[in-house]
C-alpha cells in the first residue's frame, strides 16, 4: 500500500500562503514525514498553510496529534494550519477524534484563502448598497446587514443590535430625506473582526438642513419613553446601541457615520 | 412591500371585554400603521384589555415602540389595559434601552398576564 504523499503547492497571486496536497493513509509511520516537511514550512517563515486533505485514505489519531502540534506552532507564530476537501467519512473520524474543536474546516481553498484574509490579515471587507428613499426597502437592507454581520461571527445579539441600529439610521434617511431629489440612498459598510462601520448618506433639502442640524444636537443621550409621540426616539436608540455617531450636513446631503464594535 | 407581521386573535376565557392578540414578525416603520389600526379597532369594539403575544414577535424598532406605548396610553385611557407576554430578549433589550419597561406591563407568559387582568 503506498504510503503517505505530501506535495507543496504553490497558492495562486499569494505567495505568502503554503499548500500542502496530502495524499494517502494519515498513519502513525508518516509522522516522521511531517514532521520533516513541516520543517520545512517553518524555514520559510510561512504562517499560514492549507492542508487539502481530498486525497486523505485514513487517519490516525497519532498523526492527526502531529498535525495539532504543527498547528500549535503556527498559532503562536499568529499563523493556522487549516484543513480543506476532507471527505465526510474522514471528517467523521476527525470528530471522533476531537480534531474538529482544533482545526477550522473548509469546504474549498478559496474559502480558505477568504479565511486567511479575515483571520490572520485581519481585513476588512467592503459592502455597498444603494436603494430608493422609501420604507419599503428598509427591512431587506437591514436583514441582510444583520446576516453579513452573524456569518463573520458576530453574535446573535450584536447582529440584533446592528439590524436596528440600520433600521433606524436608513428610516431616518426615508423620513428626513429630500422630498424634491429622489436621489438612492448609499449604505456603506466595513466589517472586520473587531467593529462595523456604517456610512449612511442620503440626499437633504437645503431648507431642512437647519431643522436636521438643530434635530441632532438636541439629541438626548438616552432615548425618552414617555414623550407622547409615537415617533422620534430613532438617533438616540442609535447611539445606545453603538460606540460612536456622527452626523454631517454638507451641501445638499447628510451623512451618518456609526462605528459599532463587536462583542465577544 | 411592507414588514411581514400577522396578528392573531384569541378570545380570553372568562374575560369579555379582553382580547389576546399574537404578534408573529416584524413590528417595524413599515407596518406600525396597519398594527395600529387593527389595535385601536378592537379598543373601539369594546375591548379595552390586550394581552399582547410576543412569543413570535422577532423584531420591534423604535417606532413600532412608540405604537406599544400608544396601545399602553390609549388602554389606560379606557381603564383597561395593554399587557405584553413572552418577549425574547432582543426585543426586550430595545423597550429597556427605550426606558419602557416600567411604562409597559411586561409578564413572563400568557398565563401571568391573563391572571393580572382586573
Amino acid at each position: 500500500m503506498p504510503g503517505l504523499k505530501i506535495q507543496k503547492q504553490p497558492v495562486e497571486l499569494r505567495p505568502d500562503l503554503t499548500m500542502w496536497k496530502i495524499d494517502g493513509p494519515l498513519d502513525p509511520e508518516s509522522i516522521g514525514y511531517i514532521h520533516r516537511e513541516f520543517d520545512s514550512v517553518l524555514e520559510t517563515k510561512q504562517n499560514f498553510l492549507i492542508a487539502e486533505m481530498s486525497g486523505v485514505t485514513h487517519v490516525s489519531s497519532a498523526a492527526i496529534g502531529q498535525l495539532m502540534g504543527c498547528r500549535q506552532l503556527l498559532v503562536e507564530r499568529g499563523g493556522d494550519l487549516v484543513i480543506t476537501g476532507v471527505s465526510l467519512d474522514i471528517k467523521s473520524k476527525l470528530s471522533a477524534m476531537g480534531a474538529t474543536k482544533i482545526f477550522k474546516f473548509y469546504n474549498e481553498m478559496r474559502t480558505a484563502i477568504n479565511a486567511y484574509h479575515w483571520e490572520v490579515e485581519r481585513k476588512s471587507e467592503k459592502v455597498w448598497l444603494s436603494f430608493p428613499p422609501q420604507l419599503q426597502f428598509v427591512p431587506p437592507v437591514r436583514q441582510m446587514v444583520s446576516r453579513i454581520a452573524r456569518q463573520k461571527g458576530y453574535t446573535q445579539r450584536d447582529s440584533f443590535r446592528i439590524e436596528t441600529i440600520v433600521d433606524e439610521v436608513c428610516n431616518n434617511a426615508v423620513e428626513h430625506g429630500s422630498e424634491k431629489v429622489l436621489k438612492n440612498i448609499e449604505l456603506n459598510i466595513n466589517i472586520d473582526r473587531e467593529k462595523i462601520e456604517l456610512e449612511v448618506i442620503n440626499a437633504s433639502d437645503p431648507d431642512k438642513i437647519e431643522n436636521l442640524k438643530a434635530l441632532s444636537t438636541a439629541m438626548p443621550k438616552a432615548p425618552d419613553a414617555k414623550m407622547g409621540q409615537k415617533r422620534g426616539r430613532g438617533l438616540a436608540l442609535i447611539k445606545m446601541l453603538s460606540n460612536s455617531l456622527d452626523i454631517n450636513f454638507s451641501g445638499e446631503g447628510t451623512s451618518v457615520h456609526v462605528t459599532k464594535l463587536r462583542e465577544e | 412591500m411592507e414588514s411581514q407581521i400577522e396578528l392573531e386573535y384569541d378570545d380570553v376565557k372568562g374575560h369579555s371585554n379582553t382580547k389576546m392578540v399574537r404578534f408573529v414578525g416584524d413590528l417595524d416603520a413599515t407596518n406600525v400603521e396597519t398594527v395600529l389600526e387593527k389595535i385601536c379597532n378592537l379598543f373601539d369594539d369594546g375591548f379595552i384589555n390586550i394581552v399582547a403575544d410576543f412569543k413570535k414577535l422577532r423584531y420591534v424598532n423604535s417606532t413600532g415602540l412608540g405604537i406599544l406605548l400608544h396601545f399602553s396610553k390609549s388602554a389606560r385611557e379606557k381603564s383597561g389595559s395593554f399587557k405584553i407576554a413572552n418577549v425574547n430578549e432582543n426585543v426586550y433589550e430595545i423597550i429597556e434601552i427605550i426606558g419602557a419597561t416600567t411604562l409597559l406591563e411586561i409578564y413572563d407568559d400568557i398565563d401571568e398576564a391573563v391572571a393580572a387582568l382586573k
